[in-house]
């Protein structure tokens, strides 16, 4: 009876570790100021917005502050509509004649964090047609699967294999120098968008693929890596911008991102690293520059990198600051802390002091 | 002995497994019917699409039913023995105490685990017929941890019941129900699969409880 009683008191401490920092937290709650940033190409600097819970404020890493007025000219591609409403937009930027549609279409947003990836997949695809004819997207009628030796097509409405489009798609993919079983997949099935760029998958000899469903058929091409070597990708991720001009963007082992042209080719992009599985990013492009945001467990990472080229154009890296006296406190008072919960993952699992 | 004790037991709770079976067996029928009812209504393609974008399985309202069950269960095999102590029949028959204990409460855990067995076993064949293999899975990964808090509620309101000092029974309270609100911290499909086994676990060791505040009644703490 004595190791029962023993493991009363271990299990009340169990208690006692997980729920007292969440109590402490219910009343010290932890604050989140990253600001917003955006790289002007004006200034060639990145602007942050900063809100101190009463106003906003512009500043950029130099410590100059600017007025929304003066923000809205230095980000042109940015603020358009404000711009174009007070009649102030630019005719032309580095020799390029400006028109909002030729903003609107060169904008480019892609967010995602690891508590997106994280999670136990589904394991069902919807593909959909991606040259109906029609202005609107329509969800197909079936899903696939992915099986040992190729896709599988499951029919919603009888909830049974289609054997043929299975077996055409299979086919299509082996064609094309694709080795079975699929390693990586990622598609967008959302009807919300004006096109669809289908799936971008790896194969068993770790070589990138794109599948689409052209008027009922597979489509199927095989990423022209160049010169790049990759040993292995470890994140794919489909885009579908305006200006089409991108399929997706993919991580690579060693946690280089790169992007994958609409013309079938890989192209690096110019930051440090990147690790989906850890780090929170965020795109904001536009015709000249994307502002590429990383936010790690320990800094953020702000690149300014060439919309065509990708290179490199600015790049600051600013630490996380300094733990807040509440926080110090509960790390003194509460050395073990136990969570479930996590910012990196939907699963619930046991974490120590995984803040 | 063994089987007299099961007997009493049957006698005792048959009522309450009888309206427990009916109250679980008609919600898993509104939830498949609401099933039929959207797929019908909202379309197949639509439904499926549904579920698989934006993963939703329409179960949730099955969430807290095994825990409430768990903690009625207890309460209806546990406190006609405590009034009274009449408990302390048990406690004099020609077995171990533990012995006689542990199988009453593998009669709660036992017939817990056919009734969520049940739901679990109806809700699949059924759903095997309108969904893809993969959201049947994902739907019985998602209900695995409700149905283990509906065992672990069971076995902590056991513990609870049987502790013979008020003021224990609040200590056993304030730990007790923070490790039963472990199985319900996310209603987000599939999103337990790595705490599944610590929950287990979990589970092993609460229903080991019991037996410290029997003995504890036992040395005639009061």
């Amino acid at each position: 009876m004595k190791i029962i009683k023993y493991v009363e008191i271990a299990l009340a401490l169990i208690v006692a570790v997980w729920l007292l920092p969440a109590l402490y937290e219910l009343v010290f709650p932890r604050t989140d100021n990253s600001p917003f940033v955006l790289y002007s190409c004006l200034d060639s600097t990145f602007i942050r917005f900063e809100y101190d819970n009463k106003d906003m404020h512009y500043v950029d890493f130099r410590g100059q502050e600017f007025t929304k007025a003066e923000t809205d000219s230095l980000l042109p591609l940015f603020s358009f509509r404000q711009l174009v409403a007070e009649g102030r937009l630019p005719d032309s930027i580095f020799g390029i004649a400006l028109t909002p549609k030729l903003i609107q279409q060169n904008s480019f947003h892609f967010k995602t964090s690891p508590k997106q990836l994280n999670k136990t997949p589904i394991g069902l695809y919807t593909l959909l047609e991606s040259a109906s004819g029609r202005v609107d997207l329509q969800l197909p009628p079936d899903v696939f699967r992915l099986t040992q030796e190729g896709l599988e097509f499951i029919n919603c409405e009888t909830n049974s294999i289609n054997r043929a489009k299975s077996l055409s798609f299979s086919r299509e993919l082996t064609k094309h120098g694709f080795s079975f079983p699929v390693q990586l997949i990622w598609g967008n099935a959302s009807t919300r968008k004006d096109y669809d760029n289908g799936y971008l998958l790896t194969d068993s000899n770790n070589r990138l693929f794109q599948l689409k469903m052209v008027k009922g058929t597979p489509w199927v091409r095989e990423i022209n890596c160049g010169d790049t070597e990759i040993n292995r990708y470890v994140q794919l991720f489909t885009v579908e911008p305006a200006n089409r001009a991108l399929v997706g963007l993919v991580v690579s082992e060693d946690s280089q991102l790169y992007a994958v042209r609409s013309n079938g080719t890989l192209a690096h992009i110019d930051i440090d690293a990147y690790d989906p599985q850890s780090m929170q990013i965020s795109i904001i492009g536009d015709l000249l520059h994307w502002t590429i945001t990383i936010y790690t467990a320990t800094d953020s990472r702000y690149y300014a990198v060439d919309a065509n080229s990708f290179k490199q154009v600015a790049r600051e890296i600013v630490p996380d600051p300094e733990l807040p006296l509440s926080r110090r406190i509960e790390h003194c008072l509460l050395p073990i802390r136990l969570r479930f919960n996590s910012w990196q993952t939907q699963l619930i699992a046991p974490n120590i002091n995984n803040d | 002995m063994l089987n007299a004790i099961f007997y009493k037991e049957w006698l005792k709770l048959r009522l309450y497994w009888g309206l427990a079976l009916l109250i679980h067996i008609g919600l898993v029928s509104y939830l498949l019917l609401s099933l039929r009812s959207t797929l019908h209504t909202s379309g197949v393609v639509e439904t499926w699409a549904t579920m698989i974008g934006r993963d939703v399985l329409m179960i949730n309202t099955m969430m807290y039913l095994p825990l409430v069950t768990g903690v009625c269960i207890a309460l209806c095999q546990w406190l006609p023995e405590m009034q009274n102590k009449r408990i302390r029949l048990t406690l004099h028959l020609p077995i171990d105490y533990t012995l006689s204990i542990g199988l009453m409460l593998l009669c709660g855990i036992a017939g817990l685990s056919v009734l969520f067995a049940t739901d679990a076993a109806v809700m699949a064949i059924t759903q095997q017929f309108w969904l893809p293999r993969e959201l049947v899975t994902r739907t019985w990964l998602t209900c695995l941890p409700w149905y283990l808090g509906g065992l672990i509620a069971y076995s902590i309101t056991t513990w609870i019941i049987l502790e013979p000092q008020w003021r224990i029974r609040c200590v056993n309270l304030l730990i007790g129900v923070p490790l039963v609100a472990l199985c319900f911290l996310s209603s987000q499909p599939a999103s337990y699969v790595r705490m599944t086994p610590w929950l287990i676990a979990l589970l092993i060791v609460t229903a080991c409880l019991p037996a410290y505040s029997i003995y504890r009644f036992k040395l005639g703490k009061q």
